[in-house]
């Protein structure tokens, strides 16, 4: 291997890994928070890069500007299916593995209804549009201008959302009930007022990372699922609640991901990452950075 | 006991006549029949483990998978019975191994994990298939007639049902009820969680492997995404849910509506079939947390009013 494929690898590790790191913040926000297991995750991804793509072939406008108005929308479907569904299945479990369960089983059947939706709206082919495809170059990497424009709004992001968590009321109270949901609630913080914004912010991160999505890929209604078992495998990484692990964990996927399929062939690209997370859930079933 | 006597006596002919469909009735009827028996098998062996202990396990497509290809590679070698019963073999050992990771699990992570290990099964396989035969699929070639794979399918439902009665009413049964409330508290009183779980997890995947050994002839060419098609694990777990996972009658109540309901919708409308399994399955956790067999007038419908002294007490696990 020469030192500029290795860049390259590293590279496309780093963007993939980036995407994964949205993605997996989002949920785990929903999961370490609310306990509530989203597996229809990715299904909201795959709903903010239709939306992406729907509104950038409709008016032409550059899709920088409508990640944010896919975010905007996926925060309020977010309130929304908490309020009609969540809120009324977290009062209802008597316990939390019960919520657990039950919230799993919600989840598919979202998956299947938003699957569906949007198979009848876009059909089942592959859909995308043009944008910053030509390529740069410094000291022999070449990368394509849309993938370092997705990998600056990820950085930005996700270094605000750490910078918020860490500096911000609003992010303390977050970090304390994902240390202690009781403590939390003892010490004054309105847990019935969080939760919904939580769940809802979980989904409007996966809109961005759809939105980000839909500027280097081609979409399909079937690609949410992929990332919501990417995401999975990356709380799992990073441990439940941790953001900041999450952030890693999903770096460490995208890079062995990328290195993995040029080191022996992309038809194991499944295979290499369910492979990461049985080897991850024998050794530490806690996450790698838990104490 | 009369009103046992008298439900026998009105089941009898009816299950004659589902039995003797083949015989008679049009390919339709036939096709539509062995769905809903397909199911019926599946769901209730899925409760067999998962109903009891409220493990939700999530890699039915895997060892229905295996069951498949166990067929693919057996058939013309070995009779059909030592077929089928090789599919149920190969799914109950690796349902042993992936037992040995998983069954240490709970709740959430358990699911997700099987899943991923169910997924891992299929990936294997497309991959060895690959990169071992050259070709992606397999032809079946000289496969037994539909009247026997329905007789089979129908024979396997069968010993799924009885299976979850005489599991349901054993020391097993009630041990794997007891990790099902309280699975510390059962280990305290004596039950070996560890031991019944994966008794219970093997038990449960043979019946989905054989369902598949038995069904792969329907299709004469299969291939992984077909045979380990998710849309199978779905729709058992949601049969099962939506039936009530408890109860013996949940699921094959279940597995007759769905069936139905696939055979009215799925074709003319499939995307709104599947819109309308989503928004079943959501309300269905929702409001009948026990399902269609937690229902009231449904339950007292399918279950005479037996002697006070033959009801089992439903803290039976806690003695």
């Amino acid at each position: 291997m020469t030192a500029s494929l290795i860049a390259d690898l590293a590279v496309a590790g780093l963007i993939t890994g980036g995407i994964y790191a949205l993605v997996a913040i989002g949920l785990n926000l929903q999961y370490g928070l609310l306990r509530i297991m989203n597996i229809a995750h990715g299904e909201f991804l795959m709903l903010g890069a239709y939306l992406t793509y729907a509104l950038r072939t409709a008016t032409g406008a550059s899709p920088l500007w409508f990640v944010p108005v896919s975010a905007l929308v996926m925060f309020a479907l977010g309130l929304l299916v908490h309020r009609l569904i969540f809120r009324r299945l977290a009062r209802t479990s008597p316990t939390v593995e019960v919520l657990e369960e039950r919230s799993l089983l919600i989840g598919f059947g979202l998956m299947f209804v938003l699957q569906n939706v949007a198979l009848l709206i876009w059909g089942a082919d592959l859909r995308g549009y043009d944008y910053l495809a030509q390529p740069l170059e410094y000291r022999g990497v070449i990368v394509t201008a849309n993938r370092v424009v997705v990998f600056a709004v990820v950085v930005v992001l996700s270094g605000a959302l750490v910078l918020a968590l860490r500096l911000t009321m609003v992010g303390k109270a977050v970090r304390a009930m994902l240390q202690s949901p009781l403590g939390a609630r003892l010490v004054g913080i309105d847990t019935q007022r969080l939760h919904p914004l939580c769940f809802a912010l979980g989904l409007a991160l996966a809109g961005v990372a759809g939105a980000l999505l839909s500027m280097i890929y081609e979409i399909a209604p079937s690609i949410g699922e992929s990332y919501t078992v990417t995401a999975l495998i990356v709380i799992t990484l990073g441990g439940l609640g941790h953001i900041v692990g999450s952030l890693a964990g999903a770096l460490i996927l995208g890079m062995v991901e990328s290195f993995g399929m040029y080191l022996t062939s992309p038809s194991l690209k499944s295979l290499l990452s369910y492979g990461v997370f049985v080897l991850v859930m024998l050794i530490r079933p806690r996450g790698l950075l838990s104490r | 006991m009369t009103a046992r006597r008298a439900l026998v006596a009105t089941a009898a002919p009816a299950v004659l006549a589902v039995l003797g469909l083949p015989l008679y009735a049009s390919d339709f009827v036939v096709a539509l029949a062995l769905s809903c028996l397909m199911y019926a098998a599946l769901a209730v062996s899925w409760s067999v483990f998962s109903g009891a202990t409220r493990y939700l396990s999530l890699a039915t497509s895997a060892f229905f998978g295996l069951g498949a290809y166990a067929t693919a590679l057996a058939l013309g070698t070995l009779p059909w019975p030592l077929v089928v019963l090789g599919g149920a073999l190969t799914a109950a050992v690796v349902a042993w191994l992936i037992g040995l990771i998983t069954l240490r699990l709970r709740g959430a992570y358990f699911a997700v994990l099987t899943f991923g290990l169910g997924e891992l099964v299929r990936h294997t396989v497309t991959f060895v298939e690959k990169s071992l035969s050259g070709t992606v699929g397999r032809v079946l070639a000289d496969a037994p007639e539909v009247a026997t794979v329905y007789w089979t399918v129908a024979a396997v439902a069968a010993a799924a049902l009885l299976t979850f009665r005489l599991v349901e009413r054993s020391d097993l049964g009630v041990a794997l009820r007891a990790v099902g409330d309280d699975e510390q508290r059962a280990a305290t009183l004596g039950v070996d969680p560890r031991r019944v779980k994966t008794i219970a997890f093997c038990l449960s995947a043979a019946f989905a492997g054989a369902v598949g050994a038995a069904m792969a002839p329907r299709w004469t060419y299969i291939d992984p995404s077909s045979v380990f098609n998710p849309f199978i694990l779905f729709q058992t777990v949601l049969i099962a849910m939506v039936g009530g996972p408890g109860k013996l009658r949940g699921p094959v109540i279940g597995a007759v509506v769905f069936s139905l309901l696939a055979e009215a919708l799925r074709l003319n409308l499939p995307y709104l079939y599947m819109i309308a399994l989503g928004v079943l399955l959501i309300l269905s956790v929702l409001f009948l947390p026990d399902g269609l067999a937690g229902v009231g007038w449904l339950a007292r419908w399918f279950e005479p009013p037996r002697p006070a002294a033959t009801v089992v007490h439903p803290d039976a696990s806690r003695r």
